[in-house]
């Protein structure tokens, strides 16, 4: 170069090096900045996240192996903003036709994503047709970008389809409140779903998944949920809702419970209860019950269950002594106890009667007597064995205890032992009148009511064996009182009874205190309590209806519905009427 | 011109140290890019460019620059036909229509443009080295480079542009033009330069981008959010994380997590910098210097002043691309879309850098004029 122009290239050197220097003491200055380490924290956020794998919650099955409540693959659509090749019109419009979303609202998330998110989900739980659809329509988008540099099809580059399982119940509404719920947090409620929660959910498990693709990722081993096999007998519970919706129609009851129950074991083989939802769409859940307590009626819903309450007055007598099934009694159609008058249902004077006569009549002063006889300590203690006022400890969620008040209770009244001997002034839900009754069914040996019959876990089938929830009455006893009942049950002949079959039963008709406690006339709760074969109990049978208003008499509205189920029954377990059973025992 | 050559004064130096930066470009690339299926083909492309781009050098070393020179009117025509063609017809993409797409590749010619613009001045100085230095002189210049650069600035590129400009200020200021004179052009600079960015849309001639890119820098928003500042932010993220050392190659989370954006391009300085840290960066700084420093020599050594020129040209271009690329990326200077020489990824880039290398190569061979 020629000398005259060297500073020049002397001051340019210098300039040139000065914004060299420059980076290195901008690299420096960054990492030693007050917000290194804030920098340095955003760095590793982005390094990975925690996953937590969910195991396949267990299904649920019928006694015989079909499904109840099962799971399907359903599809979490979410964009990854990370992809630069992100094209927000055309995803913003293929989901707006293909999920029906908001055009406008998707396309501004997209352009406008909120400071520091990088993934944004747009849909969850999209059925795996339209999650194929629209997998097979981004990658012919994409196949067509690459043919064809200038498609102006747009592309779904940045769509992301995550797989997951969603909780299905192939029958609808089917035993719905024996059965429960999964909401989409995949929490239990109601029923099994919430009682064996925890054995259905399995164990979810939490890992860290490095973003880096060259660091390995820890797939855990995550166990399936434990399935489950219910005592119900999805036939018999089908018809037995049926019969309940048909009595509901028949008898303009507003609502009802039937529950089937081996007395023998206590498996639970029907469990019906109005309304029903269908758990596919739990969401309507709120718009169908008032309260929890309305969606499994017969183990939530405690009432004054009125006369058929009468059978354990009457076994709990017979089993201390005090009175013998041919006791007489004049019945002058009131009985004065501690200061209130008992009437009969008829208000009428029933004259001499046997204890038989007495629950045949379903008489409220026989009854009352009988309880005053025996004294309030006896009567309360074998109310109380009977399992009144505790739960069964069925395995349902949500079950009431009701409440018998005792003596040495504040608001127990010395007229209360004559009125509970009725069913009167006492509360109690269906299944727990069951559970006291079953011991008069099965040899004086009370029965714990479940629903499960067996879990699977691992390829291990687990048999759940019955339980014994004590022995309030002798083997005699309970084997008098259900002839007893067998016995008023034809002398009266009643609508509960079914051709071929001895079976024994009583009805049950109370009126519906008010919340003052007062009762109100007209509105009652029929009910019916009954077993058979008498001589060899297989099935337990209670039906109740809320307020019917074509007839407001148990033995005009639950005894006949009680005969129906009574039927079905029999068929169900494939049950020979008593005649041919006879038959098949002798000439085994 | 070939036969006879003598291959004495090859600058190896030279040689290696483009070598060795391109190849570290290419790892990086390799890194950058590790698991994005999109861009999977960009590690062997450019390893394609860079040893294309190795023939290239030898070829161009071997050839006279002063054939190059005396080409100067074909060269420039067609190269103005190039630049009008993508003006015209060139197909958008990513917002700025820049390519030329043959055999599947993508051909800038802006990127080539640069480089014969470098031959054109030299040609020029040359030819004018013993006339006065005066305004009409000056502006003379001004119509050799704005021939082309209309084209480059209509695009828009904005940014290549600059470099032009960058280029062209540096030669005359070493061809001797007059104190007076710049202090005139600058303060006209400067207010034509006010005037782009206050005037408001739609009468501002720089496009909304470039005028938010400046405004960003200039009055950064605390709520400023993803599409304004991220790039920024993020490449922060990457070489504040990356310490002394580096995170080690292919674990750079911003790098590997693609939360920096083009990142295997333009914001390759800040994935060097996660990666292998302060030391990765300032190696690159360093292995840069080197290249700038044999091209000074060789425009120190040069023959002529048109040898001088194109050395001194392919200097300044290596130096301006790399420092605002680097000052980008360590947020010294608003965003703009320069390539780091050498180690960025882009075919078109790298192959009239090696170019550029070439005719350096060329110079330095033939300093002596006879040699015995």
């Amino acid at each position: 170069m020629r000398r005259q122009y060297a500073w020049r290239s002397y001051s340019l050197a210098i300039l040139m090096a000065m914004i060299g220097l420059l980076v290195p003491v901008q690299i420096i200055r960054i990492q030693t900045s007050q917000d290194v380490d804030d920098l340095i924290a955003q760095g590793n956020r982005y390094a990975g996240y925690y996953h937590t794998y969910y195991p396949k919650r267990g299904e649920i099955y019928d006694r015989s192996g079909h499904l109840l409540a099962g799971n399907k693959t359903v599809f979490e659509i979410g964009v990854d903003l990370r992809n630069p090749y992100i094209d927000a019109h055309t995803i913003a419009l293929t989901l707006s036709v293909h999920l029906g979303l908001d055009y406008n609202g998707l396309f501004e998330n997209l352009e406008n994503p909120k400071e520091g998110e990088y993934y944004i989900v747009i849909e969850d739980f999209v059925p795996a047709t339209v999650a194929d659809e629209l997998e097979a329509l981004k990658a012919k988008l994409e196949e067509e970008a690459e043919v064809n540099n200038e498609s102006h099809l747009g592309t779904l580059t940045g769509l992301e389809f995550k797989e997951h399982l969603q909780r299905s119940y192939p029958e609808g509404s089917l035993a719905s409140n024996v059965i429960g719920f999964v909401t989409l947090e995949g929490r239990g409620y109601f029923g099994v779903e919430e009682k064996y929660n925890n054995l259905l959910s399995g164990e979810p498990k939490t890992v860290w998944v490095p973003s880096d693709p060259n660091r390995a990722l820890e797939i855990p081993n995550v166990q399936d949920g434990t399935t489950l096999i219910l005592t119900i007998d999805r036939e018999l519970q089908a018809s037995v809702e049926n019969i309940l919706d048909n009595a509901l129609y028949t008898y303009g009851a507003e609502n009802g419970s039937i529950l089937v129950m081996n007395p023998g074991n206590g498996e639970i083989l029907a469990m019906a209860s109005t309304p029903r939802m269908n758990l596919n769409e739990f969401w309507n859940y709120e718009a169908i019950y008032d309260n929890a307590s309305e969606f499994n009626r017969p183990i939530s819903m405690p009432y004054e269950p009125g006369s058929t309450l009468k059978i354990l007055t009457a076994a709990a007598a017979l089993d201390n002594g005090t009175v013998r099934p041919d006791t007489t009694f004049i019945d002058t159609g009131v009985y004065n106890a501690s200061g209130a008058t008992i009437r009969n249902w008829d208000e009428k004077a029933w004259g001499e009667q046997t204890i038989t006569g007495c629950l045949q009549h379903s008489l409220n002063v026989c009854l009352a007597w009988i309880a005053n006889e025996m004294g309030a300590s006896s009567f309360y203690d074998y109310m109380q064995v009977f399992g009144l006022g505790h739960p069964t400890g069925v395995d349902l969620a949500g079950e009431a205890a009701g409440r018998l008040k005792i003596p040495g209770d504040a608001d127990w009244y010395p007229v209360d032992l004559s009125t509970n001997a009725f069913g009167q002034g006492v509360s109690a839900t269906p299944i727990q009148i069951m559970m006291a009754a079953s011991s008069i069914a099965n040899e004086g040996k009370m029965v714990t009511p479940h629903v499960l019959q067996a879990m699977v876990q691992n390829n291990q089938q687990y048999n759940s064996s019955p339980q014994n929830a004590g022995s309030p009455i002798s083997a005699e006893t309970a084997q008098t009182l259900s002839e007893m009942l067998a016995v008023a049950l034809e002398n009266e002949s009643s609508m509960a009874l079914l051709p071929g079959y001895r079976l024994a039963g009583k009805t049950g008709t109370a009126q519906i205190p008010n919340k003052n406690g007062y009762y109100e006339y007209g509105t009652t709760n029929a009910s019916f309590i009954g077993w058979g074969p008498v001589d060899d109990p297989q099935f337990m049978v209670y039906v109740w209806l809320e307020k019917p208003s074509s007839s407001i008499w148990g033995s005009e509205t639950a005894a006949p519905v009680f005969a129906l189920v009574a039927q079905d029954t029999v068929i169900a377990l494939n049950i020979p009427p008593d005649n041919i059973r006879r038959q098949i025992s002798a000439g085994r | 011109m070939i036969r006879g050559l003598s291959w004495r004064h090859f600058d190896f130096w030279l040689l290696g140290a483009v070598v060795l930066a391109t190849a570290f470009g290419v790892a990086m690339i390799r890194s950058a890019i590790a698991g994005n299926e999109e861009l999977l083909l960009t590690v062997s492309r450019q390893t394609q460019f860079a040893l294309i781009g190795l023939g290239v050098i030898f070829l161009i070393a071997a050839i006279d620059y002063k054939y190059w020179l005396a080409l100067y009117r074909p060269m420039y025509l067609v190269m103005m036909i190039l630049l009008i063609m993508i003006y015209i017809s060139a197909q958008p993409q990513f917002g700025a229509a820049r390519w030329f797409q043959v055999a599947g590749l993508f051909i800038q010619p802006t990127e080539l443009a640069k480089i014969v613009i470098i031959l054109i001045l030299a040609r020029y100085f040359e030819k004018t080295q013993n006339e006065p230095k005066d305004l009409r002189w000056l502006i003379s210049s001004i119509v050799w480079v704005g021939g082309l650069t209309m084209w480059i600035l209509l695009q828009p590129n904005l940014s290549n542009v600059i470099v032009i400009g960058v280029i062209w200020a540096m030669m005359v200021w070493q061809n001797g033009v007059q104190v007076r004179t710049i202090v005139i052009l600058a303060f006209l600079a400067a207010l034509i330069g006010l005037t782009a960015i206050l005037i408001p849309e739609p009468y501002s001639p720089l496009e909304e981008y470039q005028r938010a890119r400046v405004f960003t820098f200039l009055f950064p928003d605390p709520n400023a959010s993803y599409g304004a500042t991220y790039n920024v932010l993020q490449a922060l993220v990457a070489i504040g994380s990356g310490g002394f050392w580096g995170q080690g190659y292919g674990h750079g989370t911003q790098t590997q997590l693609r939360f920096l954006k083009v990142r295997h391009t333009d914001f390759i300085f800040s994935a060097v910098s996660e990666e292998f840290g302060m030391i990765g960066g300032v190696v690159i700084v360093v292995v840069l210097v080197f290249i700038i420093l044999r091209c000074l020599r060789a425009a120190r050594l040069a023959r002529d002043v048109s040898g001088s020129m194109i050395a001194y040209g392919v200097a300044v271009l290596i130096f301006f691309q790399g420092a605002v690329n680097i000052g980008v990326n360590v947020n010294l200077i608003p965003v703009s879309g320069l390539p780091l020489p050498f180690i960025s990824y882009g075919g078109s880039g790298l192959l009239s850098l090696m170019l550029g290398i070439g005719l350096v190569e060329s110079v330095v061979l033939r300093h002596r004029q006879l040699e015995f």
